[in-house]
This record gives structure tokens, sequence and C-alpha cells, in this order.
């Protein structure tokens, strides 16, 4: 088997996921100045709410993707709902004040991962394969179903940076995350296009849980391990930038995936720590930041 | 307004109380509840320090398990004198506080905010992999001097005393009214010509010095030391006793360390609602009481409000 053609399908396949969530931490610090903690809870429920219905759902008579399908629009519409909630009670109000709002968004966090212990339990659980089966390509191998399910989410962020890049909403919420004061002026509604751009953000980390519930082992804390690395992505590539994020995110997966196989996982996240205080060394800004 | 002759003489009046109460504690369940009280106190007080500086320290849980097992592995490992120990935490802490503290004080804001948290974390990993201090399963065996075996929470609660006052001392010198200026306005305080970066960094070594031995009592308090005991939720825990009391005034965190840590145990003893309990008291806080306890007493007192320890970037 060829080394560096398995270590480029690991790398890819985590920096899909890793991809999604980061777009969403640096879309929601762009628009409104809040570092979510509870970010990885939204990514959390999607994968425990799924992980309910598909074995409720799961009848001979559907076929698996039907009900995995079923069971994910439900699951990322509850989660949507959700974040819906959570921006008018909670973070409307603290827009723009990041140290209030890191602070909220570190009690909804804990607040959330404490209920999600209480109603889902500590059991972890493994949901059924979606699609069976490997394939071999570029000298590794992968299984069928991670593949279809990278390619999807490949195809969501390619998706959502044309929608950044090409649409007036896109449009809108760069010129909000540039200067949100000249954006008013220039007749923006900041307040409506804050909620669009927070709703996005949860639906990318809701997305990204749909995609990950057939090949993860969910628990209640599963967010948490997603949340330090896309914090660490975020951090590296530069808070609010939409390029930085993809790069940092694909740095964090090329490091986890090449010193998880060559050293070990914990080395791995060492690495990532070195690598981020070195470049905000050189740059305290991260890659793509600007000022 | 109170007097400061009259406030000097309650502040003496209420330690004193404290120290005689922590005589009576014994060695049973009351005498672990005031060292965990004493000790939350003392974490409370060192994460608000940094926060006069405009920054959310979650390193803090990293120096506190630092100092921990620097401790333990002083007294439990090498037979050496708690005395030492204790230096040992405090110094250890000190030093790669100024070493992090260079390098991540750069930076600023969220930035300082998420490295910080990366930091506890990362430290956390490290101790799982050393197999001298035990790994994931942790050190055993931490006990604390046996002259003060009866009287280890009177111990604790004058070692927490002093450094809190300290600390309030150090926020009422010109050091204290420098780190403000840093929060309000760091450009200005350059053109004076001080030098900004540096005296963050010393803000923070204070703060880890103290953080470091509240470790080193923790871990002679606990006995047993594991890395889970030093995740970032120690710090999470730490900043909703600061939101709960308030931080304008240090006396918020120690009020809000006192309240929450006691109604923590009654929270304890319906089922393992931890997570629950921080969660909700932090959230409330924040959304309800955005001044803290402090900030209610003060108000029902007739007083004027304060203006807010952190910084609205």
């Amino acid at each position: 088997m060829d080394i560096f053609g398995q270590l480029f399908l690991n790398s890819l396949q985590i920096s899909a996921a890793y991809i999604l969530f980061s777009l969403g931490l640096t879309l929601i610090f762009g628009v409104m100045k809040v570092v979510n903690f509870a970010h990885g809870e939204f990514f959390g429920l999607v994968l425990l709410l799924i992980a309910i219905i598909v074995p409720w759902l799961n009848s001979p008579a559907l076929p698996l993707a039907l009900t995995y399908a079923a069971a994910g629009a439900v699951s990322i519409l509850a989660t949507m709902a959700c974040g819906w909630f959570l921006y008018h009670f909670a973070f409307k109000k603290f827009q723009r004040d990041m140290v209030g709002s890191f602070v909220l968004s570190v009690g909804l966090s804990l607040l959330m991962q404490g209920l999600f212990l209480e109603f889902f339990g500590g059991v972890p659980v493994k949901l059924p394969d979606l699609i069976e089966g490997n394939l071999h390509i570029l000298g590794g191998a992968i299984t069928t179903q991670r593949l279809v399910l990278t390619l999807i989410a490949l195809c969501v962020a390619v998706v959502m940076c044309w929608l950044i890049a090409a649409t007036k909403l896109g449009k809108a919420l760069r010129a909000v995350s540039e200067d949100h004061e000249a954006a008013m002026l220039q007749g923006i509604p900041y307040r409506r296009i804050a909620l669009y751009g927070f709703l996005i953000a949860t639906f990318l980390a809701a997305i990204a849980g749909a995609l990950l519930a057939p090949v993860t082992v969910i628990s209640a804390n599963v967010g948490s391990d997603f949340l330090i690395k896309g914090f660490i992505a975020i951090v590296i590539g530069g808070l609010g930038s939409i390029p930085g994020s993809i790069i940092g995110s694909i740095l964090i997966a090329v490091i986890e995936s090449v010193g998880g196989y060559y050293f070990d996982p914990s080395l791995a996240t060492l690495g990532m720590f070195v690598i981020t205080m070195l470049v905000l060394l050189v740059r305290p800004k991260g890659i793509m930041g600007n000022g | 307004m109170v007097s400061a002759k009259t406030s000097v003489v309650s502040v003496l009046a209420l330690s004193l109380i404290a120290l005689i109460a922590s005589l009576f504690a014994g060695t049973g369940f009351a005498a672990s509840l005031v060292i965990w009280v004493a000790i939350n106190i003392l974490l409370a007080a060192s994460f608000r320090f940094v926060q006069l500086i405009g920054e959310l320290n979650f390193a803090l849980a990293g120096f506190v398990g630092l100092g921990a097992y620097i401790s333990g592995i002083c007294t439990a490992k090498l037979g050496l004198p708690f005395a030492i120990a204790l230096m040992g935490a405090a110094v250890a802490a000190t030093l790669l506080s100024l070493i992090v503290g260079f390098i991540t004080l750069r930076t600023k804001g969220p930035y300082f905010m998420l490295i910080s948290f990366a930091f506890t974390e990362v430290l956390r990993m490290i101790y799982t992999q050393i197999e001298y201090i035990g790994g994931n399963s942790g050190m055993i065996g931490i006990f604390p001097p046996a002259l003060f075996t009866d009287y280890y929470p009177t111990l604790v609660v004058a070692i927490v005393l002093v450094l809190v006052l300290v600390l309030y001392k150090l926020e009422q010198s010109d050091l204290g009214k420098v780190l403000v200026a840093i929060r309000n306005n760091d450009a200005l305080v350059q053109t004076v010509g001080i030098n900004v970066h540096l005296t963050k960094v010393l803000c923070l070594a204070i703060s880890s010095f103290v953080a470091g031995i509240g470790g080193a009592l923790l871990a002679h308090a606990n006995n047993v030391i594991s890395p889970g005991d030093f995740s970032f939720l120690l710090a999470v825990y730490t900043l909703a006793y600061i939101k709960v009391g308030g931080e304008s005034h240090i006396a918020g965190p120690i009020l809000g360390a006192a309240v929450l840590t006691l109604l923590a145990q009654v929270a304890m003893g319906f089922g393992p609602y931890e997570h629950i309990f921080y969660g909700s008291a932090i959230v409330i806080a924040v959304l309800l009481m955005p001044d803290g306890l402090v900030g209610i007493i003060r108000k029902s007192l007739g007083l004027a409000p304060r203006a807010q320890v952190a910084a609205r970037h």
C-alpha cells in the first residue's frame, strides 16, 4: 500500500469535516464578533438526534439511505431552530462584545453538554454503515461511504464559498465583517445579516454532524474535540477570514493524519499547538488576518 | 462611602473569623469544604487579576495543574518538605508563564483567549503521557505536612488570605493602575513610555505564581491528582465564580466562589449535575445580573455602579 496516497486520503477526510466546522466558527466571528464556544454543541446535537431517530425509524421496509436522509433533515432543522432560539434570547444582546459573548457561549456549552448527558446517557453509540464496501484509489484504501460523505462535505464547502464570494447575501456578509458601520451606511440591514450569518454557521455545523453520523462513534461530548481543533484552525488562519479557516483546517488535518501515523495522536495535537505558537509569533493575527 | 478605616477593620475582622472558624473544621467533610472554598477564592482572584488587563486567561487551569504536579513530585516522590514544594510549585508556574506569556501576550482578545485555552489542554495531555507522574491514572499519596495534619484547613485559609490581600494591594498600587490603563487603551499607555508587553507578561506571571500555589494546596488537600482535574473546565468554573460574584471589585470573586462552591455541593446531592449547574450559573449571571452579586448589593445599598472590569472590545 502506498503510504502517501493513504495519508492523502486520510487528510482529505479529516479536513472536509474541519473545513465545514471552522467555516461556521469564522463566519460567526466575522459577522458578529462572537467567538462561539457552543458551536460544537450544535454539531453534537445533530449527531445525538440522528442517533435517536435512525434506530427508531429503521425497518426493513425503508431503505437505510432514506432513513438517514429523513433523520438528517429533521435533526438539521431542529438544530437550526435551536440556533435561532439561542440567537434571539442570548447572542443578539452580546454582538460585538467579544468577552461577554464568549463567557455566555462557554456557559451555554456547559449547560447543553450537561443536558445532552442527562437525556442521551453516557453510552457511546455507533450507527449502522450507510454504504458497504471499500475502494482503492491513489494507492490507498478508503471505505466507499467515507469517500461519498467526504465528497458531499467538500461540495457543501465549495457551494458555501461560492455563496460568500458571489451572491448578494455573501457580499453583505463580507461587508459586515469588514466594517459593520460602513455596511449599515450602505443600507445593509446589519441585524438581519447577523442572524443569517449565525444561522448559516449553525447549518454548517449541523450538516457536518449529519455527514459524520454514519462513521462516528456518537457520545454526549463528541463536539468538544472538534471545537478545540476548529479553534486552532481559525486562530492559525486568522479569525473572521474564510480562506484562512480553510487553510487552517487543511493544515490541522494534515498534521493530525501524518503526525498520527508516524508518532501518536497526542503528539500530533502537541505539534498543532507548537505550530500555532510559531504562526502567532510571526503573525499575531493568523496567516490571513489583517491588521 | 464606607471610610477606608472601617473597611480595613472589617476586612481584618472577617479574616480573623475565617481563620478561627477554620480551626474548628477538623478533618472531615467540613474541612474539605473550607479548603475547597478557600482554594476556589484564590483561583478566582488569580483569574480576575489577568482580567485587569482585559484578557480571559484560561491557561489558569494549566498553571494550577503544573503547581499541583510539581508540589506532588516534591513531597510524594522526592520527600522534600512542604514549604519547598509550595515554593517549587509557585516558581515553576511563574517561569512557565513568563515563557508562554512572552509569546502569547503579543496577541490579545479572542486570540489570547483561544491560545490560553489550547495551552491548558496541551499541558493536560502531556501529563497523561508521562509515566513518572502516573500518566492517565494520576498521582497518589500527596499528604499535607504531619505538623499540620489537623490544621490543614487553617493553613490553607491563612495562605489564601495573605495572597488575596497581596493581589488586592497590587491592584490598588501604581502597577494596578497601569494594568487597568492597558485594558482601557494600551496604545496610550505605550505613548507615555511604559512597556505594555512586559507589563502584561508581569501581570500573567503574578497571577500564575498565585495559581501555582493554589495548585499545590489543592494537590495536598485532595491527596490524589490526575490530568482530568486540570482540564479547561477548572478555568470555566472559576469564570463562573467571577461572573456570579461580579468582577468590578475583588469581593466579587470571593463571594461568587463561596456561594457557588457551597451551592454546587447541594446540587451534587441530587445527582451528577455539575455541568448543568455551572453552565446555568454562568448563563443566568451573564444574562440577568451583568455586575454579579456585588452589583446587586451595591445597588441595594444605593451606591453607584463601578466600571466593568472586562473591556468591551
